[in-house]
């Protein structure tokens, strides 16, 4: 099941952070987050070690499933793309909130079946 | 690619923006006004470019991503490729339309000229005509430069209009019209 979400803006600053669990606590999940973009900056910084994945959009391959990656990047184009949004702060858009929040649900439910 | 808008609602947005941004906002402060258009360009490119890169895996270089803008983003926004892509491989490149869209339907108003002038007609006409579309050529090169950034590549945009060409004349008795049509794009990007 899907814990939590998180943006990464372009500084490594947290855009939007998500929990799904009533466990960890928010520096947790920072710092949780923060470890993961280990992941991507090594696929990132070395194109001859990463090989064919170095294309791949999606660089946390923690899921085969390709859905639900569509489904998050199309929630955050649509956030990003409303003109008060600006470029590098917080999403504050409750609507984006509640797109992923149904992601995580859809999911949870159909890994649980 | 969702829903679209009608390209005449896009041409009268544009003429509307610059006149409002030189006419009212910044009235006798014209870098100002281009300025704040430049910077509307930027952040529709940059948001504009994550719609339209999302079906996409990454650039591997820079050379690739401004074919990206030449081919795709250009056809999103302006129907058309960019007709002339060249570079001098040192991180400038010169994107050449041979018919941009959004001034294929302006034209100047001849009532502004100076007819005793002793200057030949012709060029002191098309330096007009190059001085009055300069304006309605930040929006474009905002968004370009924002789409730019946002695939990882600082730039800076520029448009080059004084090779315009000699624009296509029609005298029907003392009125003139001018079709302006040809852009060339100069990108400048920084070194890593």
């Amino acid at each position: 099941m899907i814990v939590c979400v998180a943006v990464v803006g372009h500084q490594n600053n947290p855009v939007y952070i998500q929990s799904f669990t009533e466990a960890d606590d928010a520096l947790k999940l920072h710092h949780i987050v923060h470890c993961s973009l280990d992941v991507v900056d090594e696929r990132v910084n070395n194109p001859k070690k990463s090989g064919p994945t170095l294309n791949e959009t999606f660089l946390g391959l923690l899921y085969p499933t390709e859905n639900y990656k569509v489904r998050f990047h199309s929630a955050y184009v649509d956030a990003v793309s409303n003109p008060f949004h600006v470029p590098g702060k917080k999403i504050t858009s409750r609507t984006f909130a509640e797109r992923v929040s149904n992601i995580v649900k859809s999911f949870g439910l159909s890994s649980a079946g | 690619m969702g829903r679209e808008v009608s390209e005449s609602c896009v041409e009268s947005l544009l003429t509307e923006i610059v006149s409002q941004y030189c006419n009212h906002f910044y009235a006798n402060k014209p870098e100002l006004a281009a300025r704040r258009i430049e910077a509307i360009g930027y952040q529709v490119g940059h948001q504009l470019s994550e719609r339209y890169t999302m079906d996409r895996p990454r650039f591997s270089d820079h050379l690739e991503a401004i074919k990206f803008i030449c081919k795709d983003f250009w056809s999103e926004l302006f129907k058309k490729q960019i007709d002339n892509l060249k570079t001098n491989h040192k991180g400038t490149f010169v994107l050449q339309d041979s018919r941009f869209r959004w001034l294929s339907h302006m034209s100047l108003d001849p009532s502004s000229e100076n007819s005793g002038s002793a200057q030949d007609p012709s060029t002191m006409a098309e330096s007009k005509a190059a001085q009055a579309t300069g304006m309605y050529l930040y929006f474009p090169c905002g968004i370009i430069r924002g789409a730019l950034s946002n695939l990882g590549i600082p730039c800076a945009v520029s448009a080059d209009i004084s090779s315009l060409p000699a624009c296509k004349l029609l005298l029907l008795n003392t009125l003139r019209c001018f079709s302006i049509e040809k852009l060339k794009l100069m990108v400048q990007t920084y070194p890593a």
